[in-house]
């Protein structure tokens, strides 16, 4: 799993000094913008300025310049410098001596201030102390402890000691926390709150100490086994270690790499997954270490950089070898610099594409449908990938510079059907996904194109939907797929939803008639709500008789079930209608049904037509042979319930027929509507011997009339049932006596005894005399009952007026009579009605007001 | 590769999984999270996953079991909220160094870490050949908790698995979330799929009850 990231590239070759003495080496380095400062073995502090240069190809080069150098008279290596820029000085280490030197001049700074018994030290890159021309450092000591301080130009302000449970031999420092290599093992210690955390033991002989501070209060330590293990300040580690090579010399960190050193090998670690992605040979390598974002590395004679690949390249290097989730992961983290947000993003969605194509190629299909949405690629580069699918009218071409190498699926998938139908199906969920959202926005067509070939090809149920509503399907291309694949149904709902209804329909008529089949064809039922639904009347028409031939019943809903906001039309007045289905007696019968039923149209012709339908149709089956008895029946209920229903048809003319028939309950009914309520009854009792429909009749006829009505319609019934001219009037005794005694009946009893046959017995009419006597005394009570409580009522109403109208009289000293003008003295007076007050003797007449001449009642209440 | 993004969250919770070496401790979290059973590579230092609870990530950190990794197992025990110690069915020794030479690592985790005792690979034990009685493995899980309260959580703090089946791979590290991040109810409900809340449902009611006077 390896990956560009780095190239090598010489920063300053053949580092030599004056002297170009053989044995002089590098030991240490730091760099500080363009300074590049080098300490040898042989105590000299050299001076370059480098300048980076890229060549218009890209490739990075450097140019190194001398400047100067120091000896710093010890003859012992210099074991470690650090510029501090902030300071203008370099701290150097040599021979456990820290000293400050001139960053320019490299003449030893002003005062002299030196740290003495120094192994090892290092600058705080995440001070606690604002002050910006002071450097926090900390030393580690021979003693058990390592020291704080704080440097100015001139000075070293010793801070504080941290003792140690063992001497350090290494330490890096963040914020408050020293993380500090001991003998056998590593620490963190935070000197603020003053907490020490032992983290895990260091293996001396095979191991050499690092702490590497990554970044803010994260550090990487070189732990047992070859392990980089990460460190938190809280002492914690919140990633995997690495696996590095053994015998480590020294570790930088770009991100997201990290960049280890033997004395072989360069290796590079990714942060993100940790796993090794470069490894450079580099042998007989002294000291490796970032510098404010760039990598040096130096051998004992010469220095490099290892100058990072841009990351788009190592991402198309990674996408080339598709290892599209490294790639992805690398793009999210890498250093985006110069790079806006909406820049970025729209790389970063290109390098999704790209991915998406490859998992795509993978048949990953999962990842490559979530790259494809979260990449937001053109759906249509997507669906070129699919030989055919593509409207015919699309001029697309395929993004330039390409996304991806795939010519079509059939190259992918080697011509194996079963992987073209997997390809297939993730079109399919890809364009559902999709279709609807934003994504789709502008290439409807080509979606819904696509997916109705992929559909129809499949015969999914799913293509009624697609072509039903909202389609973006056009006639062009789709009609000559649908009809290639035998879908006929959704073919004639694509015409339908283009509005050519008559082609839709004449597909239709094709699939009822069987001449084609399609298996998502629901029916002529189908058809028919389509035709009832259609408001082009003259297609309407142009199928109605085909319809009707196929099947009235059904057929007949084109007329009665139209939609309730159609517009009344000309070409489908009831009238028109009626005069066309002459032909189809059953289909005349429901639509007239309709019209009287339904829509209640209150015309006696079509009231008449019906009825006489109705009885056509009982003659026609009473004429029939063999025919069943509650057929029959169902057919006259049908004829009864009409003709009790309506009354607007010629009630004449049906009589006429039924009489002709001897169609006694019709009948009945038909002299009910004539008010022959004689006739009717007489038919009842005496043809169907009905009694109980003889009383109903009484019942139905007499509703909605005053009770006078009734009782004539009873007693009309009880005479009937009475009729001394019959000869079976015995036989109608019990039914009559069965009438007076009834519930629902309603008599005048003076009426009825006058009919009653002399020769009865007291005895037989008991009951109904009872029953009479009880109900009029009943009624004589309830009459005085509401009389008096009426008479209360007025009573009280003129109580309520007499209390209203009460006024009192005031009498004073100086009130006068109104006839004499004098006052009163003595208690009593007159008052007329009208509020004129008087002497008893002023008062000639109590019926008349003496000033005004008002009469009033003589009548006392 | 599966850590790479989740790195970027904090995590939570910290739970952790010790054993001896190739007892199949990360079959088990491997099985927990991709939900897929395989061979794997023995793990060099340690190894990492993030796992979504609720509305939580969990940081689930897989040791290495070999002895030579020993002191840095005990740097990842550090803050764990919760300790798998995973031992073997088949082997009794692999057992007895729970005890040995894993327990002690703990020392480091929180001092309430919950501490399940996992028995692997069932699928290959034969319930005749058994080394460790089940009473006895429950009897050390719950000697080694007696000092942090586990009554509200469900069963005793030992489970036989089979990463190889899947066989109660789930209910160790949900029991073990449970305790570290409990779950309000509606998490529950989400996780069970039920959108109604069952206010007879005494069981519950009774945890939640008890929960505020604990300590946690």
């Amino acid at each position: 799993m390896s990956i560009k990231a780095f190239d090598l590239v010489p920063a300053v070759e053949r580092f030599s000094l004056m002297s170009d003495k053989a044995k002089t080496q590098i030991e240490c380095i730091d760099v500080c913008g363009k300074n590049l400062y080098i300490g040898t073995n042989d105590c000299f502090v050299v001076h370059y300025i480098i300048e980076e240069r890229t060549a218009p190809n890209g490739k990075t080069s450097f140019h190194s310049n001398k400047q100067g150098h120091k000896y710093l008279t010890l003859k012992k290596p210099i074991v470690q410098l650090k510029a501090a820029s902030a300071l203008n000085r370099i701290l150097v280490l040599c021979d456990f001596t820290l000293t400050m030197l001139n960053m320019l001049d490299l003449e030893p700074a002003v005062g002299g201030a030196k740290i003495k018994g120094v192994t090892n030290f290092c600058l705080n890159d995440n001070p606690v102390q604002g002050n910006p021309f002071t450097v926090e450092v900390c030393v580690c000591v021979k003693k058990k402890q390592v020291q704080l301080y704080n440097i100015t130009d001139d000075k070293m302000i010793h801070v504080k000691d941290i003792s140690l449970s063992e001497t350090a031999s290494c330490i890096g420092l963040d914020g408050h926390v020293i993380c500090a290599a001991l003998t056998s093992q590593y620490c963190m210690v935070n000197y603020d709150s003053g907490q020490h955390t032992d983290l895990f033991p260091i293996d001396l002989e095979h191991t050499t100490p690092i702490v590497k501070r990554i970044s803010k209060e994260e550090f990487l330590l070189s732990g047992p086994s070859a392990l980089g293990m990460f460190v938190t300040s809280e002492g914690i580690s919140q990633r995997p270690p690495l696996q590095w090579s053994e015998r480590l010399l020294s570790v930088g960190y770009v991100k997201p790499y990290i960049l280890a050193m033997n004395d072989e090998f360069i290796t590079i670690h990714s942060i993100l997954d940790q796993q090794q992605k470069q490894a450079i040979p580099f042998q007989g390598g002294v000291v490796l270490n970032d510098f404010d974002g760039r990598i040096f590395v130096a051998s004992s004679k010469e220095i490099y950089s290892l100058v990072p690949v841009a990351w788009e390249k190592q991402v198309q290097g990674l996408l080339a070898d598709k290892r599209t989730q490294e790639a992805l992961d690398l793009a999210r983290n890498a250093n985006h610099v110069g790079l806006t947000k909406e820049k970025f993003l729209k790389i970063f969605r290109r390098i999704q594409q790209q991915a998406a194509f490859i998992e795509f190629s993978k048949r990953n299909f999962e990842d490559a449908l979530d790259l494809f949405r979260e990449g937001q690629v053109d759906v249509r580069e997507v669906i070129s990938l699919y030989p055919r699918l593509m409207p015919t009218s699309s001029s697309y071409q395929r993004c330039m510079p390409s996304l991806h190498d795939i010519a079509d699926i059939n190259q992918l998938s080697h011509s194996d059907q079963n992987i073209v139908g997997e390809y297939k199906l993730f079109l399919i969920s890809f364009l559902e996904s999709i279709r609807g959202t934003k994504d789709a926005h502008g290439f409807k067509q080509e979606i819904d194109v696509a997916l109705l070939k992929l559909y129809a090809e499949n015969n999914s149920p799913e293509l009624l939907p697609l072509v039903e509503e909202d389609s973006g399907c056009d006639l062009k291309d789709c009609v000559e797929w649908l009809e290639k694949y035998k879908r006929y149904h959704p073919l004639a709902l694509l015409y339908r939803y283009h509005g050519e209804t008559d082609k839709a329909l004449n597909i239709w008529t094709r699939l009822v008639n069987g001449e084609i089949q399609d298996e998502l064809f629901p029916g002529f039922s189908f058809v028919v709500d389509i035709l009832a639904s259609l408001s082009d009347h003259d297609l309407v028409w142009k199928y109605v008789d085909w319809a009707l031939e196929k099947d009235q019943e059904l057929s007949i809903k084109i007329f009665t079930e139209r939609p309730s906001q159609e517009p009344p039309s000309e070409r489908l007045r009831p009238d028109t209608v009626i005069d066309y289905l002459h032909r189809f007696p059953q289909a005349v019968v429901t639509y007239l049904e309709y019209l009287v039923f339904q829509k209640k149209l209150e015309k006696e012709k079509y009231h008449t037509h019906l009825a006489v339908l109705y009885l056509d149709n009982v003659l026609q089956l009473m004429k029939t042979n063999n025919i069943k008895k509650e057929q029959i029946d169902m057919a006259r209920s049908k004829l009864r319930h009409m003709l009790q229903m309506s009354s607007l048809y010629r009630v004449q003319l049906i009589l006429g027929k039924a009489k002709e028939q001897d169609m006694h309950a019709e009948c009945a009914i038909l002299y009910g509507k004539l008010e022959d309520h004689e006739k009717a009854l007489k038919i009842l009792v005496h043809k169907l011997r009905d009694y109980v429909a003889a009383e109903n009749y009484c019942l139905v006829n007499s509703e909605g009339r005053d009770t006078g009505y009734r009782k004539r319609l009873f007693h009309i019934l009880l005479s009937v049932y009475l009729d001394p001219a019959n000869e079976k009037k015995d036989l109608l005794v019990q039914p009559a006596m069965n009438l007076l005694n009834s519930n629902v009946a309603d008599f005048d009893v003076a009426k009825v005894i006058q009919i009653i046959p002399d020769n009865w017995s007291i005895a037989l009419m008991s009951q109904f005399l009872k029953k009479a006597i009880r109900t009029n005394m009943h009624n004589n009570r309830m009459t005085r009952l509401e009389r008096m409580m009426s008479r209360g009522e007025n009573l009280l109403i003129k109580q309520i007026g007499i209390e209203e109208q009460e006024d009192p009289v005031v009498m004073t000293e100086d009130r006068p009579c109104a006839v004499c003008n004098r006052t009163f003295n003595e208690p009593s007076f007159v008052r007329y009605p009208n509020g004129i007050v008087t002497h008893i003797h002023c008062a000639k007449n109590k019926h008349v007001c003496p000033v005004t001449g008002k009469l009033f009642s003589t009548t006392s209440s | 590769m599966s850590a790479a993004v989740p790195n970027k969250r904090k995590a939570d919770a910290k739970v952790i999984i010790l054993g001896d070496y190739a007892v199949g401790k990360t079959c088990l979290i491997s099985r927990y999270i991709d939900g897929k059973y395989g061979q794997h590579e023995s793990t060099i230092g340690a190894a990492f996953f993030l796992k979504q609870w609720g509305s939580y990530n969990v940081a689930v950190w897989d040791t290495a079991g070999d002895e030579k990794y020993t002191g840095l197992s005990s740097f990842y025990c550090r803050n764990a909220g919760a300790a798998i110690l995973a031992f073997d069915l088949n082997k009794s020794t692999s057992y007895e160094s729970l005890w040995a030479r894993f327990l002690p690592l703990l020392e480091h985790a929180k001092e309430d870490c919950l501490k399940v005792v996992v028995g692997t690979k069932r699928d290959a034990m034969n319930e005749d050949d058994r080394e460790i009685t089940i009473d006895e493995a429950i009897e050390f899980a719950k000697e080694i908790n007696k000092d942090i309260d586990i009554s509200k959580l469900n069963g005793e703090p030992y489970f036989e698995t089979s990463a190889k089946t899947g066989y109660n791979v789930s209910k160790v590290f949900e029991y073990m979330f449970s305790y570290c991040l409990p779950l309000d109810k509606s998490f529950n409900n989400k996780i069970d799929g039920k959108s109604t809340i069952d206010l007879s449902d005494d069981s519950n009611r009774a945890h939640r009850g008890k929960s505020c006077c604990h300590k946690q």
